[in-house]
């Protein structure tokens, strides 16, 4: 099976390598994007099966990012996964809307994380097994 | 003091009235006043929209308007402008009432003293002004604090995601093997990391509470699966400090008017707190039963063999930002909101929350919920008189995810998506949509009461039908929905028996079918 690429958009440097080395010890291909407008061109040169996007961008916020992705033929299937440290109340509806798929709050637990993205990608779920070091659902 | 005469505008119907103000007026230093007067309240709502009115004297009984309601209409027209309301002496009670809408003031007619009226206008202004600004400066801090808190919880958690990030990589052996030691270490910081992340979400909840913005959605829901959500996500946390953890309640609790996320919210904050009060080899227990004092609520008690709270410490815990202090051994303790937002939490779904306790021999925490009564929601409907012949008819939707739900916040948005769907196909003043009762599965469940013949059920259910196939928000979800109805068997009211008996029959005939069909699609 062919590995699957995953576009991180994301303007901390830090949480763009946390994400990587995470996801490439989960077998998926990453690629990258620091703000809004080059996340446009990233995900059209290689179309890319997922992307995690950050709201708070520079050039083009995640929403603006959404509505472009929407917009282009080519780039409107890409299903997306808001991953913000924005406040959850005020902005999963609007994200929601603009056509993400989920809304998840940083910091994200990593097992929700992954079985989200399986679920997006349509990957059957992972048995589970006792969670060492989630973050909990507080 | 002031260069420009002070605008008033009188609006008054009685001659006489007007000429004794006028009178009044006159003994003033000239320039000090300018007088306008209106007969009619519509004049006085045009010319109040152009603006330039300082104060206004109003009659509460004008020919095209009376009462409370012109005090209203002056508001409307001229939100920043303050009214002193006129009055007769047999209407002290109306000009209270006024004032409760927002006048500064009233004067009762003839009894006016010479002097007293441009001294009362002049009072009345200066109160408004202040009245303004205070609300003014309120709002803004609200809104600084909101938007600060807003921005610094942010700015918290991009760090905080980082440190995760890094830790749970080294400590899942990701960037290499770890000794002993290093794992130990590692796994502290992501004890700090966990804490931290919760003092965060405390301190926006609390600004929730104090902006009014905190949310609670009632519906039909269990404690006991709260109760065994909350035993399971910190049976870790006890294990790990020596304690027992369990629970401990009646088979058959009858379901509560509740929050299920905000009711384990709640239990967590309790428990949470009794496990870190607790010395090694304690126990923390949680307990539910119907609450004896008054069957209308659930009771449930958190109990501890901790340290204890002191008698005049038990109402101070609850309260924002109280800490209890003097207990070493307890180490850090967050910020102490947690109780704080407990009680906030309670009290918005009806409930009371208190401790008693003993110091040294431990705490019992309790809190109610109400009981969950379906007689409150149909008997409103069932006691308007109906068209005879009508029936009525248990109306299920039933939406399900294919693939699975992604996450608890998509499947919470969606839901209340197809709520709204369904109370828009309803008839507002025969049918009711009942409150969401807990899903069975992936499903989600919406029951409504609909009074109508067989006919009109499938045409509520074909107008559901079809108004979830044209909801653009619903689409990409890729949802399943099944819309079924069925009649309860006619339940004729004998003349001899009381209508609370008869709505009990109707009340149980209904309980009983969504009982059936939530059994049936929970095998």
């Amino acid at each position: 099976m062919s590995q699957k690429t995953i576009l991180i958009v994301d303007d901390d440097p830090d949480v763009r390598l946390g994400l990587h080395v995470r996801l490439k010890a989960n077998h998926y291909n990453v690629i990258f994007a620091v703000d809004g407008m080059s996340s446009i061109a990233e995900a059209r040169k290689h179309k890319p099966d997922l992307v995690i996007l950050d709201l708070g961008l520079p050039a083009g916020d995640g929403f603006s990012v959404m509505e472009r992705l929407k917009a282009n033929d080519s780039l409107s299937l890409i299903p997306v996964i808001v991953v913000s440290a924005r406040d959850r109340e005020a902005n999963m509806d609007r994200a929601l809307k603009a056509g993400a798929k989920a809304f998840l709050q940083k910091p994200v637990a990593n097992a929700e994380l992954l079985a989200v993205i399986r679920k997006v990608l349509g990957e059957p779920a992972l048995p589970e097994k006792p969670v060492v070091h989630d973050l909990g659902s507080l | 003091m002031r260069e420009k005469p002070l605008q008033v505008l009188v609006v008054e119907d009685n001659a006489g009235d007007v000429r004794l103000l006028r009178e009044m007026f006159s003994k003033e230093k000239p320039g000090s006043f300018e007088l306008t007067h209106l007969l009619r309240m519509s004049e006085a709502v045009i010319h109040l929209g152009k603006g330039g009115v300082d104060i206004v004297l109003l009659d509460m009984g004008l020919p095209d308007g009376h009462g409370l309601d012109t005090v209203r209409r002056v508001h409307a027209a001229a939100p920043g402008v303050p009214v002193i309301v006129l009055t007769g002496l047999d209407d002290e009670a109306l000009a209270a009432e006024a004032m409760k809408e927002g006048a500064q003031d009233y004067l009762i007619k003839g009894q006016i003293e010479n002097r007293a009226l441009p001294r009362a206008l002049r009072h009345a202004i200066e109160r408004h002004r202040m009245q303004t600004e205070t609300d003014l400066i309120r709002t803004d801090q609200m809104k600084f604090q909101d938007e600060f808190l807003s921005h610094v919880s942010h700015e918290l958690r991009s760090p905080l995601t980082a440190i995760y990030q890094f830790v749970t990589i080294l400590l899942d052996r990701l960037a290499g093997e770890l000794n002993l030691e290093q794992h130990e270490y590692l796994q502290i910081v992501l004890r700090n990391v966990k804490q931290l992340q919760s003092i965060i979400n405390d301190l926006l909840e609390v600004t929730r509470v104090q902006a009014g913005k905190l949310t609670v959605e009632l519906q039909c829901t269990s404690v006991s699966d709260a109760i065994i959500y909350t035993v399971n996500t910190l049976q870790g946390a006890a294990t790990a400090k020596g304690i027992t953890l369990s629970a401990d309640m009646d088979c058959q609790l009858p379901p509560v008017n509740a929050d299920p996320t905000r009711v384990q919210q709640i239990l967590i904050a309790l428990v949470d707190n009794a496990i870190k009060f607790t010395p090694t080899g304690g126990a923390v227990k949680v307990q539910a039963r119907v609450f004896e004092e008054d069957p209308g609520f659930l009771l449930v008690e958190v109990s501890d063999t901790g340290c204890g709270i002191s008698p005049d410490m038990t109402e101070r815990i609850f309260e924002h930002l109280y800490q209890i202090t003097d207990t070493g051994q307890a180490g850090r303790k967050g910020l102490g909101l947690g109780l704080y937002i407990s009680k906030e939490l309670v009290t918005r779904q009806g409930g009371k929350i208190w401790v008693s306790s003993e110091p040294q021999t431990g705490s019992h925490f309790f809190f109610t919920v109400p009981i969950f009564s379906l007689t409150s929601w149909i008997g409103p409907i069932l006691m308007h008189e109906k068209k005879p012949g009508d029936a009525i008819a248990v109306l299920a939707v039933e939406m399900g995810s294919r693939e699975g739900w992604l996450s608890p916040d998509v499947r919470k948005e969606m839901s209340h998506l197809a709520r709204r769907i369904v109370q828009q196909c309803l008839r507002p003043d025969t049918d009711v949509l009942l409150p969401n009762m807990d899903p069975v599965g992936v499903r989600e469940f919406f029951f409504a009461v609909v009074y109508t013949q067989e006919l009109g059920a499938e045409v509520i259910s074909k107008r559901i039908q079809r108004q979830f196939r044209q909801c653009q928000e619903l689409q990409p979800a890729d949802l399943t929905l099944t819309v079924s109805h069925s009649f309860l068997a006619p339940i004729s009211r004998v003349k001899s028996e009381s209508m609370e008996t008869f709505v009990e029959q109707v009340v149980a005939g209904i309980q009983d079918r969504i009982n059936t069909i939530r059994l049936q699609r929970s095998i």
